[in-house]
Formats: C-alpha cells, sequence, structure tokens
C-alpha cells in the first residue's frame, strides 16, 4: 500500500497524526479511545472491517427470522454501516421520492410536468437520521435504567443495516400502482422491523417483551412514514 | 530583497516601498527555510512578519488579513484574494515583492496553480498512478471556486426556491468532501486531510462543466447523457487517489461513498429545472 505523502514531500495543512495505535483491544463498552473524543484513532475501532464483512452484514440484515446478527457482530461492531446506509437511504427516499409523486401526478393527471422539491432532501434527511440515532440511544438507556446490560454501538449497528431494506424497497416504490406500493412497503416493513425485533429479544436476558414489540412498532411506524411522505 | 527588482508602479509610491522595506528588515526573523514542495522555483516571497516561526509556516490555510493598509497599489476591480502565496514556502527574511506587487501578479500566480492542478487531477497526465505527486501543491482555492460555482449553476436552473437549491449544494459538496475524507481516514487510510479535501474539489470539474452544458440546454436526454459522462470523469479522476489510500480489502468501502456523493449530485444536476 502507498503511503503518502513521500516523506520528502513535507507536511502540508494540519496533517494528521500517523495512526500508529491498533484497536484498542476488546473492551465492553468503548465510548473513546485513551485518546481522546477529539482524535481519529479514538473512533478507528468502530471502522475495522472489510469489504466482505459488511457484505456479508448487509445480507443478512434481509433475513428476519435468523436473530442471530448480534452474534455476528460482538467482536467487531462498526458504525460504517449506520452511517452509509442511512445517508444512501437518505439519497434514495429524496430523489425517488420526488420521482415517485411526479409518475404518481403523471398517472392521475397527465397534464402535469416534472418539479423537483428540494425540501424533500432536507426531511429525509432530517428524519433518517433522526431515527437511526436517537432510537438506539433510546433504548440503550432504557434498557440501562431497567438493568439490563446494553452496548449503545451495538444498538447502532443493528439499527443501521436494519434500514438497508428500505434502501432496496424504494426501487420497487418507484411503480406508480397503489395497491403495490402498500404491499412492498408492508413487507419491507414487517420484515425489517422482525429483523429488529427478534435480534433485540435474543440479546436481551431479561424478558423485557414490551421494549421487544416497542422496536417492532417503531420501525413498522417508519416504514409507513416513508410510505405516506416520501410516496404518496 | 533588493530594490533593484522592486518595481515601484508610480513615482510616488517609493517611499512605501521603502518604508515596507525597512519594517521588514527590522523585524526579519532567522528561522531557516525547510522543505518546499515540488514547484518551480517561484520569486523569493515575503512573509507577512509574524512573531514566532511556527508550522503554519508551510501551510497554505485560511490566510492572516492582507496589510491592506501597507499596499499602497491602485486597486484592482476584482477582489483582491488574500496574498496567501506570501506566506514563504521560502522561510522569512526574503524580499518583500509579494507585498507590493500589483493584485494582478498574485492572482495570476493562484490561477495558474489552480490550473496546473487541475491538469494533474482531472486530465490523463503521467503522473496519475502515483498520487504523492498528484497533488503535492494543493491549494483551497480551486474547490472552493468549483463548489460555489456548481451551486450558483444549479441554483440558476432552479425554478422556485433557488436559495434552498443553492445551500443544499453546497452543504453536500462541502460537508461530503469533509464526510469522505474522515471516512478514509477512520477506515485506517493514510491520507493528508487537506489534501484530500482540495483533490475532492478538484474532481467536482468535469461536474461543474456538465451543470454548465445543463443550464444551457435543458433536454432531458442530453442531460441524462451529459451528466453521465461528466459523472463517469469524475469518479475516474478520484479513483487512483482514494483508492490507494486505504487497504486493499477496504478498497469499495472508501470507494461507495464518493460515488454516492457524486451521483446524488449528478441527479442534482439533471433534476433540477
Amino acid at each position: 500500500m502507498q503511503i503518502f505523502p513521500p516523506n520528502n514531500g513535507g507536511e502540508r495543512g494540519k496533517g494528521y497524526q500517523t495512526l500508529g495505535s491498533p484497536p484498542e483491544g476488546f473492551e465492553q463498552q468503548p465510548e473513546n479511545g485513551s485518546k481522546g473524543v477529539f482524535s481519529i484513532s479514538s473512533y478507528t475501532q468502530y471502522f475495522n472491517v472489510d469489504t466482505d464483512i459488511v457484505l456479508n452484514r448487509l445480507m443478512s440484515s434481509l433475513y428476519p427470522i435468523g436473530g442471530d446478527f448480534f452474534s455476528k457482530i460482538d467482536a467487531n461492531p462498526d458504525l460504517y454501516g449506520l452511517i452509509w446506509i442511512s445517508t444512501t437511504l437518505v439519497f434514495m427516499l429524496a430523489a425517488f421520492g420526488n420521482c415517485a409523486t411526479y409518475l404518481m401526478e403523471k398517472h392521475s393527471d397527465s397534464t402535469t410536468s416534472w418539479s423537483f422539491d428540494v425540501s424533500y432532501i432536507n426531511l429525509a434527511a432530517g428524519s433518517v437520521y433522526g431515527y437511526a440515532i436517537v432510537v438506539p440511544v433510546a433504548f440503550y438507556f432504557l434498557l440501562q435504567y431497567l438493568g439490563s446490560n446494553a452496548s449503545l454501538v451495538r444498538f447502532w449497528c443493528l439499527w443501521g443495516y436494519s434500514l438497508f431494506v428500505f434502501v432496496l424497497a424504494s426501487f420497487l416504490l418507484l411503480i406508480p400502482v397503489e395497491f403495490l406500493r402498500w404491499i412492498v412497503i408492508i413487507l419491507a416493513g414487517s420484515a425489517s422491523a422482525c429483523f429488529v425485533a427478534l435480534n433485540l429479544r435474543s440479546y436481551i436476558a431479561e424478558n423485557l417483551s414490551l421494549m421487544v414489540v416497542a422496536a417492532f412498532f417503531l420501525q413498522f411506524a417508519l416504514a409507513i412514514f416513508i410510505k405516506v411522505w416520501f410516496f404518496p | 530583497m533588493s530594490h533593484s527588482d522592486t518595481v515601484p508602479l508610480h513615482p510616488s509610491s517609493q517611499s512605501d516601498i521603502d518604508e515596507i522595506e525597512n519594517l521588514i528588515h527590522a523585524s526579519v526573523q532567522s528561522a531557516p527555510a525547510t522543505v518546499l514542495p515540488a514547484r518551480p522555483p517561484s520569486p523569493p516571497r515575503a512573509s507577512i512578519p509574524v512573531v514566532s516561526s511556527s508550522p503554519f509556516l508551510q501551510s497554505n490555510l485560511p490566510p492572516p488579513p492582507p496589510p491592506s493598509s501597507n499596499q499602497k497599489v491602485p486597486s484592482v476591480p476584482e477582489p483582491p484574494p488574500p496574498p496567501s502565496s506570501s506566506i514563504a514556502a521560502s522561510g522569512f527574511g526574503s524580499a518583500p515583492n509579494t507585498l507590493t506587487e500589483p493584485v494582478w501578479d498574485t492572482v495570476k500566480r493562484d490561477l495558474s496553480r489552480i490550473v496546473s492542478n487541475l491538469k494533474l487531477v482531472v486530465f490523463p497526465n503521467p503522473y496519475r498512478e502515483d498520487p504523492g505527486k498528484a497533488l503535492r501543491d494543493w491549494d483551497l482555492w480551486g474547490p472552493f471556486f468549483f463548489i460555489v460555482f456548481l451551486g450558483l449553476a444549479l441554483s440558476w436552473s432552479a425554478s422556485v426556491k433557488k436559495s434552498e437549491v443553492f445551500a443544499v449544494a453546497f452543504a453536500l459538496l462541502a460537508a461530503g468532501a469533509v464526510i469522505l475524507t474522515l471516512n478514509v481516514l477512520l477506515l485506517g487510510g493514510h491520507i493528508i486531510f487537506f489534501q484530500s479535501l482540495s483533490l475532492l474539489g478538484y474532481c467536482l470539474f468535469p461536474l461543474d462543466v456538465g451543470a454548465l452544458v445543463c443550464l444551457l440546454k435543458d433536454n432531458v436526454i442530453l442531460k441524462v447523457i451529459v451528466v453521465s459522462v461528466s459523472l463517469a470523469w469524475s469518479s475516474w479522476a478520484a479513483y487512483p487517489f482514494m483508492s490507494s489510500a486505504v487497504n486493499p480489502r477496504r478498497k469499495a468501502l472508501a470507494l461507495y461513498p464518493v460515488f454516492l456523493m457524486y451521483v446524488s449530485v449528478g441527479f442534482l444536476i439533471i433534476a433540477i429545472d
């Protein structure tokens, strides 16, 4: 692997300290590395994944019945999935939402012309990022309060990968047939919600079925929201 | 560092030049110059006298405010960029020429650097496969102009909510470049933060061209073709840099977000009418 700049190039700008530190070992709850909260190297442990690992996790998020996601990510939870799947979803919702709205209106009234509503981007970003970040935090604190042992990073990882189904579904949601759209979103929503709920149940030691059901319904509510707002 | 190569622009400005030279000689630092990046020897540059010889010598970071009170040259209509290049890469204590040179010279020097960086990054050249050489002399003016131009082009072609479109485009591109760089760093790659920002900005040039063409000619099929071509060009320009920065097993993880950003900008160009 080429390391650059070559040493005689001279450091320009802030540069950045060489990543000398290997991942910080398998701590139970690695909040920050010992290097502090503003140093990159304290976060690289959450991105220590290769392409094939990420693909593996993506594929396993499509199987709602598995229930073994946490054991897959236990040693090496990653935040790469959370960040880039949610970003992809934001873009898909904004782009395909506009297309789908146009197609639907064209279906009913053939004189409508294409107009791009840029507020879809803001709405998509707010809702997807808000959901993906806040819901796991809420569950983490609730579970900590109720005495169960929870790991925030693993929750973020789980919820991040659970959004992958929606990315795929938004391709199908372009079809301007109302009935078909509802079928697609209900299927996608249930798959994603089952994925979250079953994995959560297998992770939590205690019998907190209320949490599991709440997770299921929240995910399903996100699916309905996506359908109603972006693909009317 | 002498009067012989300082050409007074106006007879009455000679005394000003003397004054400036005296000031600089009085406070000249003796810190030796260190490494100079691969640039042909430029005219010895003045340094704005600073008290400490900090590493910021070398950087092209946001320059200090121009010593406008010292500069009595006739002002030029275009906003004179601060003499960022006058932070001496060749060390302190050299000729104070760039303080008194015409603004046009400064602008011309920055423009030529932008053009040469552009040629290195975006067009085929023998240094492409060696990213270390590709952008040694990076700067942030080029990316700034390209991002603003792209935002403006999108804003002009929008028929409603123009300012929101500009805001979204600018935020997407600027934040996107930062986040992409952080992504590579977090994946364990080796790049320099500002060099990467600079490179991602220069790779926007093909999309700028595409946006300009789409602005002028409003046909959907043409837009799709033009945007696809410029998207492919941008991705081709960014590929060697990004892929060589990380472990080969993580190459796709580093390249996918770049692709995502360019696709979303391309979509904005097509969709905004």
